[in-house]
């Protein structure tokens, strides 16, 4: 095949999503022969999966320590000097989590992503611009799709036939709905007449 | 490689708890470049096209409408900051999440065209940013199981391993598809092609700046 | 009692190899089912599954940090196909509004129509799950919370009989949305500003984002109450 038939190819849009995806595809399978390997040596590593069950404790597999509003809970973060109040938010729990937790050890999860606790600490304190990117991303979509929907795909003041079907039956609704009150006025002004005599 | 090779001498850091941005002359004549020009955006008016029309002696005015122009202006200004702001990052994982957002602004700037050409080149640039999902988010975790970190400060001063260097080539794929060079670059070069110039410019602008900035992250991590 | 240890578990080092493969496979194989698809529809539903497999590389990790990190990829893939397939309809009316007799294109294998969604759980119980998810969500705070009483307000919406987009509630809705975002960031500009009063920073973040998020995805559910029931 000639090169300028290649770059013809190239040029049109509807190619490039799928030539991308053939090259991502091939990167990936080739991950499959790079020797990998976790480092032990991990920011904020958490315990082995059920440890924390087999103990009991309240919250169980996210208890990290700390005392709510006195003693910082237990975390390693990148530059613990960055953060003064380190800790607080991982040892803090909400009035209505701490009554919870003291009744039943089977809501750790829900406990975890009320207030307090470490996830709220990393995605708020520690790592919180990153959340706020993520937010923007989710913000700008929602712009997009929103006026997108409201002032075209959505935007029913073009079809004219639509609407005039709509009023008929909204005003043979409320022809209905005046009718109905009428009687009922009727009815109540008879009761009252009979009540007075 | 240090930051002092690449950029010259490190001029400050804004501390955001483990995110912390940096500046060096390098950095910073990017970041002021950019929110230069994104102020100058944010005062322009859109240009206007003129097309020829076809079988007729005549020519059709492409105009941006008033509720469009908002919307474009306001999407393009938060374009620009958002690629300011990637310019001085320090934390690869920000970058990464910096490169989303400006890859959604991009196909947001465009999508209150009425040109089908456009919205088709904008549908399938989005499918690609959405694809980039997986190398730009996975390369940056494949390089935190293997390093621990994901500071480029502490990153510059770790060796590459076989396993770094595969997570920088899943993000150097990713970068390339978002940003969209070649041999990826129709689906972008073709959503340019509508009026409204000072705000479809921006698109460019943001790719190229991202670019050159991606390419400093990835020595840095690398070398 | 251990509640971290200085280094991460025997047990994630082992499960770290398997986890990572599964995720390279599973895009190893959307990946390539996009390469060969030609309809666009199946291609935008398809990269949802390339969007599962960064989820997987990415929980592989597993410490508490990944698992922080997991909920921004999970935004971002869920934000962009909102914004995409919102394209993709726009872009097939266009078509359709400047050659209204053209046969339909083979390739894209959408037709925007709206559709008739008539379930008896929309007339008897939307109130009570609504209040439910809501009071959840309440007690949930965050990203979370905000998504569990947002899919309440969804159903609440969705059920609704009156017709009609009521963009001035729209544009207020989404005010309350903004203004809520905003005091998450001052929350966080709190937290370094003034790292004692970390715990009222706590609660303009938390409760900031649930109703910005609950506001949010309430808003899809009037916006999708929109295309259903237009015969």
């Amino acid at each position: 095949m000639r090169i300028g038939v290649l770059w013809n190819k190239l040029a049109d849009p509807k190619n490039i999503p799928r030539l991308f995806a053939f090259s991502l595809g091939i990167i990936l399978i080739v991950g499959l022969i790079v020797p990998m390997a976790l480092n032990p040596d991990q920011l904020y590593p958490r315990p082995a999966p059920q440890v924390q069950v087999d103990e009991g404790l309240a919250i169980a597999p996210y208890d990290r320590g700390g005392e709510v509003l006195s003693q910082p809970g237990i975390i390693k973060p990148q530059y613990p000097d960055n953060a003064e109040a380190l800790g607080m938010i991982t040892g803090y729990m909400s009035p209505p989590a701490q009554w919870i937790s003291s009744i039943s050890p089977y809501f750790g999860t829900s406990i975890y992503s009320s207030p307090g606790g470490l996830i709220d600490e990393i995605l708020y304190y520690t790592r919180g611009f990153d959340t706020i990117l993520e937010s923007s991303i989710l913000m700008m979509s929602f712009i997009i799709a929103s006026w997108l929907s409201i002032n075209y795909t959505m935007n029913r003041k073009n079809d004219e036939k639509e609407i005039k079907a709509d009023v008929k039956k909204a005003i043979n609704e409320s022809t209905q709905v005046a009718n109905e009150v009428k009687v009922n006025d009727l009815k109540a002004r008879s009761k009252q007449l009979r009540r007075d005599n | 490689m240090d930051f002092v090779t690449l950029g010259g001498n490190l001029l400050g850091t804004i501390p955001l708890g483990d995110i912390v941005l940096y500046v060096t002359p390098f950095n910073l004549f990017l970041f002021a470049v950019l929110l230069g020009f994104t102020l100058l955006i944010a005062l322009s008016k859109p240009e206007t096209q003129v097309e020829a029309t076809m079988h007729n002696l005549n020519n059709t005015e492409v105009k941006v409408g008033p509720k469009e122009f908002k919307q474009r202006r306001f999407l393009s200004i938060i374009c620009g900051i958002a690629s300011a702001g990637a310019m001085i990052t320090g934390d690869l994982f920000n970058f990464t999440l910096f490169m989303a957002l400006v890859g959604i602004l991009n196909i947001g700037i465009v999508s209150a065209v009425k040109q089908t050409t456009v919205l088709n080149s904008a549908f399938n640039y989005g499918l690609i940013a959405m694809m980039c999902s997986l190398p730009l988010f996975g390369g940056a975790a494949i390089i935190l199981a293997a390093t621990g970190t994901l500071s480029l400060a502490v990153l510059s001063q770790m060796p590459a391993s076989p396993m770094v260097v595969f997570g920088a080539v899943l993000m150097l794929i990713g970068i390339l598809g978002e940003s969209g060079v070649a041999p990826f670059f129709a689906s972008k070069a073709e959503m340019f092609r509508t009026a409204g110039s000072p705000f479809i410019v921006i698109i460019h602008l943001s790719s190229l700046f991202i670019i050159v900035r991606a390419v400093e992250i990835l020595l840095l991590v690398l070398w | 009692m251990l509640f971290i240890p200085p280094y991460v578990p025997e047990a994630f080092l082992t499960m770290y190899l398997p986890a990572i493969y599964a995720g390279l496979i599973v895009g190893f194989i959307a990946t390539m089912a996009i390469a060969m698809k030609r309809q666009e529809i199946h291609i935008l539903i398809l990269t949802d599954l390339v969007g599962l497999a960064m989820i997987f590389v990415v929980s592989a990790v597993g410490t508490d940090l990944a698992e922080a990190l997991i909920l921004p990829g999970l935004v971002v893939e869920l934000a962009e196909t909102l914004a995409i397939s919102e394209i993709l309809i726009t872009r097939e009316m266009r078509i359709i509004e400047q050659d209204p007799r053209r046969n339909l294109s083979k390739s894209s294998s959408i037709f925007p129509q709206p559709f008739s969604l008539n379930m008896e759980i929309m007339t008897t119980a939307p109130n009570f799950i609504a209040l439910v998810l809501i009071g959840y969500g309440i007690f949930l705070t965050g990203f979370t919370g905000g998504a569990v009483a947002g899919g309440g307000i969804v159903l609440y919406a969705l059920s609704k009989k009156a017709r009609g987009l009521p963009v001035l509630m729209l544009d207020g809705i989404a005010g309350v949305s903004g203004i809520s975002w905003c005091l998450w960031i001052i929350g966080f500009l709190l937290f370094f500003v003034a790292p004692q009063y970390w715990l009222l920073s706590l609660f303009l973040a938390a409760c900031g984002l649930l109703l910005k998020v609950a506001s949010k995805v309430g808003l899809i559910g009037l916006l999708m109450r929109e295309d259903i029931d237009k015969e």
